[in-house]
């Protein structure tokens, strides 16, 4: 951390910087403000409101009626039943080969680099295209090689057929940064290690594990926050599938196709608070541990 | 005595190293598999768009017979929603990375230099869109937008599209200059450049590094970009390419191998930026993760 005390300078000087430093800050804040604080706070009224067609201005506040609404309703719980299950499997399938991966290649050699570069790849993908190919994938490949049916084509199996493209993708992701996170651990603990005498098995638990503990903390709380909000992958191959109808799709065909916006927005809220406790709540929690080790 | 004592270390050194080097074997090959499995899309996808429409083979997998470029003649020159989404996502990307370049990084410099409770809360408030999910507000945005004809226009999609990336792009810089000593700025208001100059003339070039990995980066998440698009791009001649690939997908199930060349050719220019830029992309992210 580079952080210097400012000299101590004219009160009229200082307040001719503080007016600069506004106006180096003002087009982010304006740009901001239109696009995200407005339409967020607009949106918190509307959940309370009977809207229907976004193409009418008709709507009437009528309470609480979308949440207790919402919080009773079938579809709706199963939507974030299915974005749940899918997070969770998601989180950890590509946590765990992201690590796995990392630890066999973190060092750098000419085979490694290809390697990281191909892992990579799918990540640099759109989420749509990368689905599409995937379900020819299932059906070509797999059903040829098992004769099995293809994951998207069953409704018990579809979110783990997600899962799996899901996985594909972001496992690079998350590789990179425990890369980034095992290069950080000093070397000469493990030299010292060796002396004393612990195994291999005994370094991994007791020095790699606690040193990276902080690309534990980034790479879980990010992908729990993109397996909630996922919308993209259930759009492109499971756009007519109860099973797989996402919390982020319900709001979007709620507003956009079914004509209750007001109860769509009143979805998107419920969403949102669940990211954000979710969230917090697991950084913190990480957060504590990166301290302790 | 001595002499065996070596010999047995030795030896056990030998074995010691056959095993590293088999299990150093055994993982690479566990390597290579992971990197073929991860691969297999790309290559079905290769397959399906060289293969002419009359070709029905029974293994899919295998390359075949007579490659033809058919498929890609028939979408570059046969298909409109094809050079109308290049357009687009051309028009669409190039300015909001560059917008969010200079608009953040002004921002960010600002933000990193100054750490009193104002600048704290502009932080704060400005990187609020790391919480937020998009479906929190695409009613209102969608809505906000209608009313100011901005649906469906080049122009609605770029400031919308910088302004839910500026998040992001200003946690990334913000912490980048918070390494950047500065001696250098300091030297130059000293030497009587203004606020503007100084930033210009000195931070601004200092800043290059995370501005490429910005740059790229940013292109990337635009370019590929779904869930903004389908709300704010309403008609087909506002759609990017990732829109207009989904729907020729879909509207066209029967025209697979030209499907597929659509595909092929949306991911081209992401391709050769990925392997020319890789490394800005790969500190881009890593940068982040070191931070926490």
């Amino acid at each position: 951390m580079v952080k210097k005390m400012n000299p101590p300078r004219l009160s009229r000087q200082s307040t001719r910087i503080h007016r600069g430093n506004l106006l180096f800050l003002l087009p982010t804040v304006v740009l901001f403000t239109i696009v995200v604080l407005i339409p967020f706070i607009q949106g918190i009224p509307y959940s309370f409101t009977n809207w229907k067609s976004i193409v009418s201005v008709d709507r009437e506040f009528n309470g609480l009626n979308n949440y207790k609404y919402l919080l009773t309703n079938k579809y709706f719980l199963e939507s974030l039943g299915v974005t749940f299950k899918y997070t969770i499997l998601y989180m950890l399938s590509a946590n765990i080969m992201g690590l796995i991966l990392a630890l066999m290649i973190h060092r750098s050699s000419w085979f490694n680099n290809i390697a990281r570069t191909v892992l990579f790849l799918p990540f640099t993908v759109s989420v749509t295209a990368g689905a599409i190919v995937w379900s020819y994938v299932y059906t070509d490949v797999y059903t040829y090689l098992t004769g099995l049916v293809s994951p998207l084509g069953m409704p018990g199996q579809i979110v783990y057929g997600m899962v799996i493209i899901g996985a594909w993708r972001d496992m690079g992701y998350t590789m990179l940064i425990y890369i980034a996170g095992l290069q950080a651990v000093p070397q000469d603990y493990y030299e010292a290690a060796t002396v004393d005498g612990a195994s291999k098995w005994q370094q991994f638990w007791r020095i790699t594990i606690p040193n990276i503990v902080p690309a534990f903390t980034t790479n879980i709380t990010l992908l729990l926050a993109w397996g909630l909000r996922t919308f993209d992958l259930p759009m492109a191959v499971a756009r007519n599938a109860r099973e797989g109808q996402f919390t982020a799709v319900y709001v979007y065909d709620s507003i956009f196709s079914n004509n209750k916006a007001g109860l769509g927005q009143a979805a998107a809220i419920i969403l949102t608070v669940i990211l954000l406790i979710l969230t917090q709540g697991v950084t913190r929690f990480l957060r504590r541990l990166e301290v302790e080790a | 005595m001595a002499h065996t004592i070596v010999s047995t270390d030795n030896r056990l050194a030998l074995r010691r190293n056959t095993k590293k080097k088999l299990s150093k074997t055994a993982q690479n090959l566990l390597i290579l598999v992971t990197m073929i499995v991860v691969l297999l899309p790309f290559y079905v996808a290769i397959v399906y768009s060289f293969r002419s429409p009359s070709d029905i083979t029974v293994n899919r997998l295998s390359w075949p017979d007579n490659p033809t470029l058919i498929n890609y003649y028939n979408v570059i020159f046969n298909n409109d929603s094809f050079l109308t989404g290049y357009k687009n996502s051309i028009i669409n990307t190039i300015p909001t990375v560059v917008i969010l370049m200079v608009f953040t990084s002004m921002a960010a410099w600002v933000l990193a230099r100054h750490d009193t409770p104002f600048y704290r809360v502009m932080y704060a408030i400005l990187t609020l869109g790391l919480l937020i999910p998009f479906q929190c507000f695409e009613l209102p945005l969608y809505i906000n937008w209608y009313n100011a004809g901005l649906v469906s226009t080049n122009i609605g999609f770029i400031i919308a599209r910088a302004g839910l990336q500026i998040s992001i792009s200003l946690t990334a810089i913000t912490g980048f200059i918070k390494t950047v000593p500065r001696d250098l700025e300091d030297a130059a208001s000293i030497d009587g450049c203004n606020r503007f100059q100084c930033f210009w003339r000195v931070v601004f070039p200092l800043m290059t590094p995370i501005n490429v990995t910005q740059l790229v980066l940013n292109t990337l998440f635009i370019w590929n970009d779904y869930s903004t698009s389908i709300i704010l791009l309403r008609k087909k001649e506002s759609y990017t390419l990732t829109l207009a690939q989904i729907v020729y997908f879909n509207e066209n199930t029967s025209m697979l191998n030209e499907a597929f060349a659509f595909f092929i050719l949306a991911m081209i220019p992401i391709l050769i930026l990925y392997l020319s830029m890789q490394k800005y992309i790969v500190s881009g992210i890593t940068a982040g993760a070191v931070k926490g």
